[in-house]
């Protein structure tokens, strides 16, 4: 039995759990389920591609850093990536969310995110095509870790990229006072208007995380497997998946919840097949629902 | 004559536009006074205090707060001016430690004056000190009522609200918490609020108002409001408790 499953589920739970971090604050600060959030992860890539591509432009073709498969460029990209998927978040928010929350009513903002998602989706194929594209088109070799498993270095990386970027949203949340007012936000908004809150920086700030996190998780997906229109739509529901498994609210949830189900999927695939793959997040979702709908870190307030 | 700290001119609010439920009420609280504001059940005490902290929609009258215009101030820079309100329930974040719920109070203080600030709220307030780490859902009433009360008093405010301190709070705690706000005003803070509970109420304040049908009906010296008939004709016509003298 070769042991690679987890390796991958590992992978692809930290792509999930990345986006389920925006999922999650998203469901919990303004209280709607964001379906458009996957194609975030999408738009994401696709600013980081292109600002990789204007930098080599500019540049030139740059070595990439040791074994790994991408250079600076990136690096520089996925921060400007990072900042314009939070704006975009920020734009989208003020054209249509911010207005339709005003009235009150949450599942016209969920069915708005809906229709915001093919929009956005539609756009990229409109602009990129839908035919799939790459960061790098070099091949890496594996690296034999014992017990049957081979890692490449960018896989080693984007772990290493993971566990930081999950290390310092969870500070963030718990020991800035911004954090603290987005959880304050997402308990009581009456109160934490009350105790001096501005409701509409934290809305900001939720925005700009989530998309700055989704971007990341776009581009792992586009390091790590490919570019395309859907591959965030396509992530939505192991995103949803791992929120509630989590915990509506908590990052650490969003996380663990995401490599929960990164490996079962892996699993799935390894011992009953690939083509139930994508059933791995429903049976989870269903369960987790019947069984323990707060999720694993879910509290019951009051 | 004292100064006024808070001085409420005929305020009209509501939360329907048209549809007033405070019709032109106005008040004064002095420095370093406790006031109470008393009525019948949906008097709009509880909108009339809310429009004040900026929580209900003003649509005539003024709120001065130390000479400062803050009638459409909205409620997050409300604590900045000046005044904390204290609402009547769900007023701390149950899910957050003791700790952070003091913080989130701290968003205009500089770090090191907010951290200060809860050091001298803990001295203070031992029990809170105590819990620090808990989260604040597993409090007992009397104990969160603290936590919000300390809460609001991070920030030095010029004047304290509170909606309602006793409501839902047992016999025990109700006395607690009403000897508690006695003890903050004889550390300088000026006091308004609201209380179904008058007889305890009165029992603390200076001055008192009797709010009938969003209106200011009634003021008086709190020590004799109790006894005044006025005041208990204004409750529906019932007295607030049998004459001693036995001669109705």
């Amino acid at each position: 039995m070769s042991l690679q499953f987890l390796v991958d589920g590992l992978l692809t739970g930290s792509m999930i759990g990345l986006g389920a971090i925006g999922v999650t604050l998203t469901y919990s600060i303004l209280r709607f389920s964001n379906f458009a959030h996957g194609d975030f992860m999408a738009w994401g890539a696709y600013a980081t591609l292109v600002v990789v591509g204007a930098i080599g432009a500019m540049f030139g073709k740059v070595a990439p850093i040791g074994a790994l498969s991408f250079g600076w460029p990136l690096i520089i990209a996925v921060i400007i990536g990072c900042a314009l998927t939070g704006l975009m978040a920020l734009l989208l928010d003020f054209v249509l969310f911010s207005r339709l929350r005003e009235k009150g009513q949450a599942i016209i903002v969920v069915m708005a995110s809906f229709g915001a998602s093919m929009a956005l989706r539609s756009l990229l194929e409109f602009i990129f095509t839908s035919r799939p594209t790459y960061f790098s088109r070099a091949i890496q070799i594996a690296m034999p870790v014992g017990f049957g498993i081979r890692v490449t270095p960018d896989q080693i990386a984007l772990l290493v990229l993971t566990v930081l970027l999950v290390s310092a949203t969870h500070l963030l949340m718990t020991r800035t006072h911004i954090g603290r007012s987005m959880q304050a936000v997402s308990q009581n908004p009456a109160l934490a208007r009350v105790v001096g809150i501005d409701v509409a920086r934290v809305v900001r700030a939720t925005w700009l995380l989530g998309g700055a996190l989704a971007c990341v998780a776009g581009v792992m997906v586009g390091i790590l497997v490919q570019i395309r229109p859907l591959m965030g739509f396509d992530m939505l529901l192991p995103m949803f998946a791992a929120a509630i498994l989590g915990g509506i609210g908590s990052v650490p949830g969003a996380v663990l919840g995401g490599l929960i189900i990164g490996l079962a999927e892996a699993a799935a695939v390894q011992f009953i097949g690939a083509e139930w793959r994508a059933a791995v997040s429903f049976v989870i979702l269903m369960a987790v629902l019947f069984v323990r709908p707060i999720g694993l870190f879910g509290r019951r307030e009051r | 004559m004292s100064e006024p700290v808070l001085e409420v001119r005929d305020l009209v609010a509501g939360y329907e536009p048209g549809v007033p439920i405070v019709r032109g009420a106005s008040i004064r609280v002095d420095r370093g006074e406790i006031v109470v504001v008393l009525g019948p059940n949906g008097a709009g005490k509880s909108s009339f205090i809310k429009a004040i902290a900026g929580l209900v929609p003003v649509s005539a009258g003024r709120v001065m707060l130390d000479g400062r215009d803050i009638t459409a101030v909205p409620a997050h820079k409300m604590v900045g001016m000046g005044l904390a309100f204290v609402p009547q329930t769900e007023n701390i974040f149950p899910l957050m430690s003791v700790e952070d719920n003091l913080k989130t109070a701290g968003g205009i203080l500089k770090p090191r004056e907010a951290a200060e600030r809860i050091a001298r709220m803990y001295e203070t307030f031992p029990d809170l000190k105590a819990f620090r780490r808990v989260s604040a859902g597993n409090l007992s009433g009397g104990q969160r009522q603290m936590l919000a009360v300390a809460r609001a008093l991070i920030v030095d405010p010029k004047l304290l609200v509170l909606d309602e301190p006793s409501a839902g709070l047992s016999p025990k705690f109700v006395s607690m918490v009403f000897s508690m706000l006695s003890d903050i005003r004889k550390s300088g803070v000026t006091i308004l609020l609201v209380e179904q509970n008058a007889k305890a109420a009165l029992a603390i304040g200076d001055r008192a108002y009797v709010l009938v049908e969003g209106k200011d009906a009634h003021e008086g010296v709190a020590s004799r409001l109790w006894d005044d008939p006025v005041v208990a004709e204004l409750y529906l016509g019932q007295r607030p408790h049998a004459p001693r003298g036995g001669d109705a």
